[in-house]
C-alpha cells in the first residue's frame, strides 16, 4: 500500500509523540479570570475567555503539514480545563506515573499547578459545585458504583456537526446573529436581555475563531519567508491562503472544507472539554460537492484528495482525550476521544448515500490504521453490498474499524424520539453507538447505570452487602419471594428508586452548566441556538436528549434466568439458600457453580427461556427512564453500552446468580455474558434482536472472529449477509474483533512486540497493550467464533 | 446436534430460527450424511416441512438407493448434489463394494424428471482421475437430458488428523492431493463435452 513520504512522516510523528499534559490553557484561563474586572454576563465572559485563549495560545505548524492546528501548544499536548475540574497534584502524579495511557507532567507544569492554577481554582470549579449540590443519597449511590456521572469532569457537548459549515462562513453566522439581535423584542419578551447576551457571546466567539485562523495564516507566511524548499514555500503560501479564507468565509474547495472543519473542531474542544465525540459526522456526503467540483475543474486529483484526508486523519490522532481527574483518572484507560466519522447511510432525501468519496475514505481508513478518528459505516438497505463488503475487507485486518450501524433503524429511533424525517436522515451514530440529529441536537450521555448492582441490592432488601450500608428501598426479605413476578417487582422498584436519584442529579447539573458555563462557540454551530438566542447548554438546540446508559443486561438476563430455572421451576434450591451461596462467593461450591454456568438457560443462544427474561429487564430499565422530561425541553432516553465501565461496575458487584464470581467484569453492551453463548453468531444475533432496539438511542454488540473465518472472499460475503440479517431483525450496531486468542495472549506476555495491536473494546478501538490486565483478560474471554 | 436423535418437529424448531438468515443470503438447508436417502421417511417429512416454510433444500447423495426413494422426494428438493465416482462397474465395486448400476440409473431418471442436479466428481489420484474414467464420466453426463452443473472435488488431506485423533486406519493415507495442473487438464476435458463446470462453488473446499 503506497503512502507518500509526507504522510509516512506525519503518521510516524503522530504515533511516536508522547502524550503530555499541558498547563498552557489552564494558565491562560487563570490569567484571564484574574485580570478581568468589568462585570459581564456569563455567556459574554465565556466568549471573552475563549477569545483570550485563541489569541494567546501557542500555535505551531509541523514540517510537511497541509492541515494545520493543534488543541495544545503542539501535537499530543493535552490541555486541561480547571474551570470544570481542577487536577490536584495527586492527579498529576497518577497521570504521570501510571503504567498505561499516562500523560507526562514535567516539573514546570506541576509547579504551575501548585503555585498558580490550584490556588485559584480550588473549590471554584464546576466539579466542586456539582458535588456540593448533590444529595446524600446521590453521593452514597455514586460511591457504591450504582451509577457514574460524566458531567462531573466533562462538559455536556455530545454532538456532531452537520453540513452547515460547508455552506456558511463565520461571517455569515455573524450576520445571522446580528439579524437576531435586531429582532429582539424587549417589550414583550422577558428573555430578550438574556438572548442579547447569548447572541453577543456567539458573535465574539465567531470572531475569535476567524482571528485564530489568521494567526495560522501569518505563521505560514513567516515560515515561507524562511523556507528554502520551493515546494514547501508554495505549500506554506497555500496554507496561508486557506487560513485567510476559512473559517471567515464558506469553503471553496476540498482543502478549505477540511481545514474549516478542523478549526471548528479545535474551537469546540478548546472552549470546553465536551464529552465527547465531536466529529464531522457524514463526511463523505459533506465533501462530495467539493470533490466532484475539484475533479471536474481539474484542480483536484484522487491522490491529492487522499493525501489531504490523510493529513486530516493524523490531526485527530494528535489529540489525546482530556486527562481525567480523581477516580476516573485511575480507571479510565484510553487516549481515544470517540470522534466517529460516519460513512454511507442515506441522503437527506432518503436515497442511497454511498458515493465515490465514501470509497475514498475507506481507502484512507485502511491505509492510516490510526486509533483516531473512529469510523463507522451506516448500512441502509438502500446501500449496495459492494460498500459493506469493502468495509469488511478493512474489518478483517483486525483493528476494530469501521464499526457497523443500521442506518434505517437509526432513522426510526430518531423519528420515535421526535425528530423530523429529514433531520433523522441527516443524523447518525457518534461516540460509541449513540444516535443524534447531527448539527441540531444536544444529546448527552450522563452516566452508566449498574443494573446487576441494583439487583444485588434487591436481593439484600435494600442493603449493599459490600459495605453493609442501606442504599435502596426495603422491598421485602427476598427469601420470602414466592414467584418470579415478586422478584421482578422488587427489582423494578429499586431501579426506579435509583433512576430517580440519578435524574434528580442530572437535572441540577444541567442547570449548573446552563447558568455558569455557557458555550457560545458550540452554540453558534448547532441549530437553533442562534434563532432561539439560547445557549446549547440551556435548551438552544432544536432537540435535547439526556441519555442514561444501562450496563450489564447480559449478566442480568442470566442471573434472572438462573433464579427462574433453579428456584421457581426446578427447586434446585430455595431463594434464601441461593442468596446465602452468593454471599459466600461460591467458596467450596465449585460443582454448584459449574451447574449454574453450564446447566442453566443463558441469553445469547436463541433460547426463549433466557431471552424472555432479558426483554423483561430491558422493559424495566426502559420504563424507568424513557420519556421523562429533562430541563432543556427534551426527554430522557436509554442506551445500552458500557465503554469500559463494565469492568469497574463488576469490581463493586458481588457474586451473581448466573455463576459470576464477585468483583469480576459484567457483560458488556447488549452482548451475552462472556463465554455464555455457544450456539454461534446466528443464535447470538437472534437473541439480541429480541429486545426492541428501535426504542433505544443505541445498543452495542460485540462479535469476535478469528482472522481465518474471514480469509476467503466467500467468508466476507457471509459476513456481509450476517450484518444484513442482523439489521433486518432491527439490530442497531455490531462490531467485530478479528484476532485470535493466541495472538492476544502473546501480546499480553510480550507487549513490546505488539504495541500496534488494536482491538475493539466497546464502541471504540484501542491499543491492546494499553488496556488493563483485567480488560485484556476479558477481551480474550469473549467468545471466539470459529466459524459460521 | 451431532449424534443426537431428534424428531422432525425438533429439527424444524432449529431450522426455522435461521429463516431470516436464509431469506437474506438466499441460503437454506442441506441434508447430507452419511446418506440421507437411508432415512427416507424422516427426510421426506423434513423436506415437506421445509417446503411449507418456503425454505430452500439441497440433498447431498451418493445415489445408491432404490428409485422410489427419489421419486418420492424429488419434487421437494431444490438441488441434488449427486456424487459420481467411477464409471467402470468393476472398479466401482472394488472401491465402494457396490455396483454403480443403480446410481447411474437413478441419475438418468432424476435428470429426465427435470430435477436440478449438480454432479460432483471426487477426484482421487490413482482411483478415478485417469483419462479413461474422466472421458467416460463426461460422455455419460453429456448425454443426460438435463444437468445444472458439474463440480470437481479434488482429494485433500484435511481429514488425516481426524482419522488419527479417532485412532482409525485411513486407507487413503498414501494418496497425495491432486496437482493444480491435473485438475486443469480434467477441467479442459469436461469443457470439451460442453458440461456446465462449476468452480469455487458449493462444496469446493480447496
Amino acid at each position: 500500500m503506497i503512502i507518500t513520504e509526507r504522510i509516512e512522516k506525519l503518521r510516524q510523528q503522530s504515533l511516536e509523540a508522547e502524550e503530555t499534559l499541558s498547563s498552557e490553557r489552564a494558565e491562560l484561563l487563570t490569567k484571564f479570570y484574574k485580570q478581568e474586572v468589568e462585570l459581564v454576563s456569563p455567556p459574554v465572559r465565556r466568549a471573552l475567555a475563549f477569545k483570550y485563549l485563541l489569541e494567546h495560545k501557542k500555535i505551531s505548524i509541523q514540517d510537511a503539514e497541509l492541515i494545520v492546528g493543534e488543541k495544545g501548544p503542539s501535537l499530543k499536548n493535552a490541555p486541561t480545563f480547571p474551570e470544570l475540574c481542577c487536577h490536584s497534584l495527586d492527579d498529576l502524579d497518577v497521570l504521570n506515573q501510571r503504567e498505561k495511557t499516562s500523560f507526562k507532567v514535567d516539573s514546570k507544569t506541576r509547579n504551575n499547578y501548585e503555585k498558580i492554577i490550584i490556588p485559584f481554582w480550588k473549590g471554584k470549579s464546576m466539579r466542586d459545585l456539582i458535588f456540593k449540590e448533590m444529595t446524600e443519597e446521590w453521593k452514597a449511590a455514586y460511591q457504591a458504583g450504582i451509577f457514574t456521572e460524566f458531567m462531573e469532569q466533562r462538559a455536556p457537548g455530545h454532538t456532531v456537526l452537520d453540513d452547515k459549515i460547508y455552506r456558511k462562513g463565520m461571517l455569515d453566522f455573524q450576520t445571522e446573529i446580528d439579524q437576531q439581535l435586531s429582532r429582539l423584542d424587549y417589550f414583550t419578551d422577558p428573555q430578550a436581555y438574556d438572548k442579547q447576551e447569548e447572541l453577543r457571546a456567539m458573535h465574539i466567539a465567531a470572531g475569535a475563531i476567524i482571528h485564530f485562523a489568521h494567526r495560522y495564516a501569518e505563521r505560514a507566511l513567516e515560515m515561507s519567508a524562511n523556507e528554502k524548499d520551493d515546494i514547501r514555500i508554495n505549500e506554506l503560501r497555500k496554507i496561508a491562503e486557506v487560513c485567510n479564507h476559512v473559517p471567515a468565509y464558506a469553503p471553496r474547495n476540498f482543502w478549505e472544507a477540511l481545514q474549516y472543519y478542523w478549526f471548528v473542531h479545535l474551537g469546540v474542544t478548546i472552549e470546553l472539554n465536551t464529552w465527547d465525540a465531536f466529529s464531522p459526522g457524514r463526511l463523505d456526503q459533506h465533501l462530495l460537492p467539493f470533490y466532484r467540483q475539484g475533479i471536474n475543474k481539474g484542480e483536484l486529483t484522487h491522490q491529492i484528495a487522499e493525501e489531504l484526508l490523510q493529513c486530516f486523519w493524523i490531526k485527530f490522532n494528535n489529540q489525546p482525550a482530556p486527562p481525567k481527574v480523581g477516580v476516573t483518572a485511575e480507571e479510565s484507560g484510553t487516549y481515544t476521544d470517540f470522534a466517529q466519522i460516519n460513512l454511507g447511510g442515506v441522503r437527506p432525501d432518503g436515497t442511497d448515500g454511498v458515493n465515490e468519496v465514501t470509497y475514498l475514505l475507506l481507502d484512507v481508513i485502511e491505509k492510516m490504521r490510526l486509533l483516531q478518528p473512529s469510523t463507522s459505516i451506516q448500512v441502509s438497505k438502500k446501500n449496495p453490498d459492494r460498500f459493506v463488503k469493502r468495509a469488511t475487507k478493512i474489518i478483517k485486518t483486525g483493528f476494530g474499524q469501521p464499526s457497523v450501524f443500521n442506518a434505517d433503524l437509526i432513522g426510526q429511533e430518531l423519528i420515535r424520539m421526535g425528530k423530523s424525517i429529514v433531520d433523522a436522515r441527516c443524523g447518525g451514530s457518534s461516540g460509541c453507538v449513540e444516535v443524534g440529529a447531527f448539527g441540531k441536537e444536544n444529546y448527552n450521555l450522563t452516566g452508566y447505570f449498574n443494573m446487576p448492582k441494583v439487583f444485588e441490592i434487591t436481593l439484600h432488601d435494600g442493603v449493599d452487602p459490600r459495605t453493609g450500608k442501606k442504599l435502596g428501598l426495603a422491598t421485602g426479605n427476598p427469601a420470602e419471594f414466592k414467584s418470579m413476578e415478586e422478584v421482578l417487582e422488587a427489582f423494578e422498584k429499586q431501579v426506579n428508586y435509583f433512576v430517580d436519584i440519578k435524574v434528580r442529579g442530572n437535572n441540577v447539573i444541567e442547570r449548573l452548566y446552563a447558568k455558569y458555563l455557557p458555550c457560545p462557540f458550540l452554540s453558534l454551530l448547532i441549530d437553533d441556538c442562534i434563532s432561539k438566542g439560547m445557549d446549547y447548554h440551556n435548551g438552544g438546540a432544536r432537540y435535547n436528549t439526556t441519555y442514561i446508559q444501562g450496563v450489564g443486561l447480559g449478566t442480568m438476563a442470566d442471573a434472572l434466568s438462573s433464579i427462574k430455572y433453579h428456584v421457581f421451576e426446578n427447586a434446585t434450591f430455595s431463594m434464601g439458600g441461593f442468596i446465602d451461596i452468593l454471599d459466600t462467593n461460591f467458596v467450596g461450591q465449585d460443582q454448584l457453580r459449574q451447574q449454574l454456568l453450564n446447566r442453566t438457560p443463558k441469553y445469547g443462544n436463541d433460547d426463549d427461556f433466557a431471552d424472555e427474561v432479558m426483554t423483561r429487564v430491558f422493559e424495566i430499565y426502559y420504563n424507568s427512564i424513557d420519556g421523562r422530561p429533562n430541563t432543556k425541553g427534551g426527554e430522557y432516553h436509554i442506551n445500552l453500552l458500557p465503554t469500559t465501565v463494565h469492568v469497574y461496575f463488576g469490581s463493586v458487584t458481588g457474586a451473581t446468580p448466573d455463576g459470576r464470581i464477585a468483583w469480576t467484569p459484567l457483560s458488556e453492551g447488549v452482548s451475552p455474558v462472556q463465554g455464555a453463548d455457544h450456539k454461534g453468531p446466528t443464535a447470538v444475533l437472534r437473541s439480541v434482536a429480541k429486545m426492541d432496539h428501535a426504542r433505544t438511542g443505541g445498543t452495542l454488540l460485540n462479535q469476535k472472529f478469528t482472522p481465518q473465518v474471514l480469509e476467503s472472499d466467500e467468508g466476507l460475503d457471509k459476513l456481509v449477509q450476517l450484518i444484513r440479517t442482523y439489521f433486518r431483525l432491527d439490530g442497531h450496531h455490531i462490531q467485530f474483533n478479528v484476532v485470535d486468542a493466541i495472538t492476544l495472549r502473546l501480546a499480553q506476555q510480550h507487549p513490546e512486540q505488539y504495541r500496534s495491536l488494536i482491538v475493539r473494546v466497546a464502541g471504540y478501538s484501542d491499543y491492546f497493550c494499553d488496556l488493563s490486565k483485567t480488560l485484556q483478560d476479558e477481551i480474550i474471554a469473549r467468545t471466539e467464533h470459529e466459524g459460521y | 446436534m451431532v449424534g443426537s436423535i431428534v424428531t422432525v418437529a425438533q429439527l424444524m424448531d432449529e431450522i426455522e430460527r435461521d429463516i431470516p438468515f436464509f431469506d437474506q443470503s438466499r441460503g437454506g438447508v442441506t441434508f447430507t450424511g452419511g446418506e440421507p436417502m437411508f432415512q427416507r421417511e424422516f427426510l421426506l417429512e423434513s423436506l415437506l416441512a421445509c417446503k411449507e416454510q418456503g425454505i430452500h433444500t439441497i440433498v447431498d447423495t451418493s445415489g445408491y438407493t432404490s428409485w422410489d426413494g427419489f421419486e418420492q422426494i424429488h419434487s421437494y428438493v431444490d438441488i441434488f448434489l449427486y456424487d459420481l465416482k467411477l464409471m467402470d462397474e468393476s472398479r466401482h465395486k472394488q472401491y465402494t463394494s457396490v455396483s454403480n448400476h443403480m446410481i447411474l440409473d437413478n441419475l438418468k431418471k432424476l435428470s429426465s424428471a427435470k430435477a436440478s442436479i449438480i454432479v460432483r466428481i471426487p477426484l482421487i489420484p490413482g482411483v478415478n482421475d485417469d483419462y479413461e474414467n474422466i472421458h467416460q464420466s463426461a460422455s455419460f453426463l453429456a448425454d443426460l437430458p438435463h444437468l445444472d452443473g458439474v463440480e470437481l472435488i479434488p482429494y485433500h488431506e484435511i481429514g488425516l488428523a481426524k482419522y488419527q485423533a479417532l485412532g482409525m486406519n485411513n486407507k487413503l493415507k498414501e494418496i497425495k492431493p491432486v496437482s493444480r495442473q491435473h485438475i486443469e487438464e480434467v477441467e479442459q476435458i469436461l469443457y470439451k463435452y460442453h458440461l456446465p463446470l462449476y468452480k469455487d462453488s458449493i462444496g469446493r473446499i480447496l
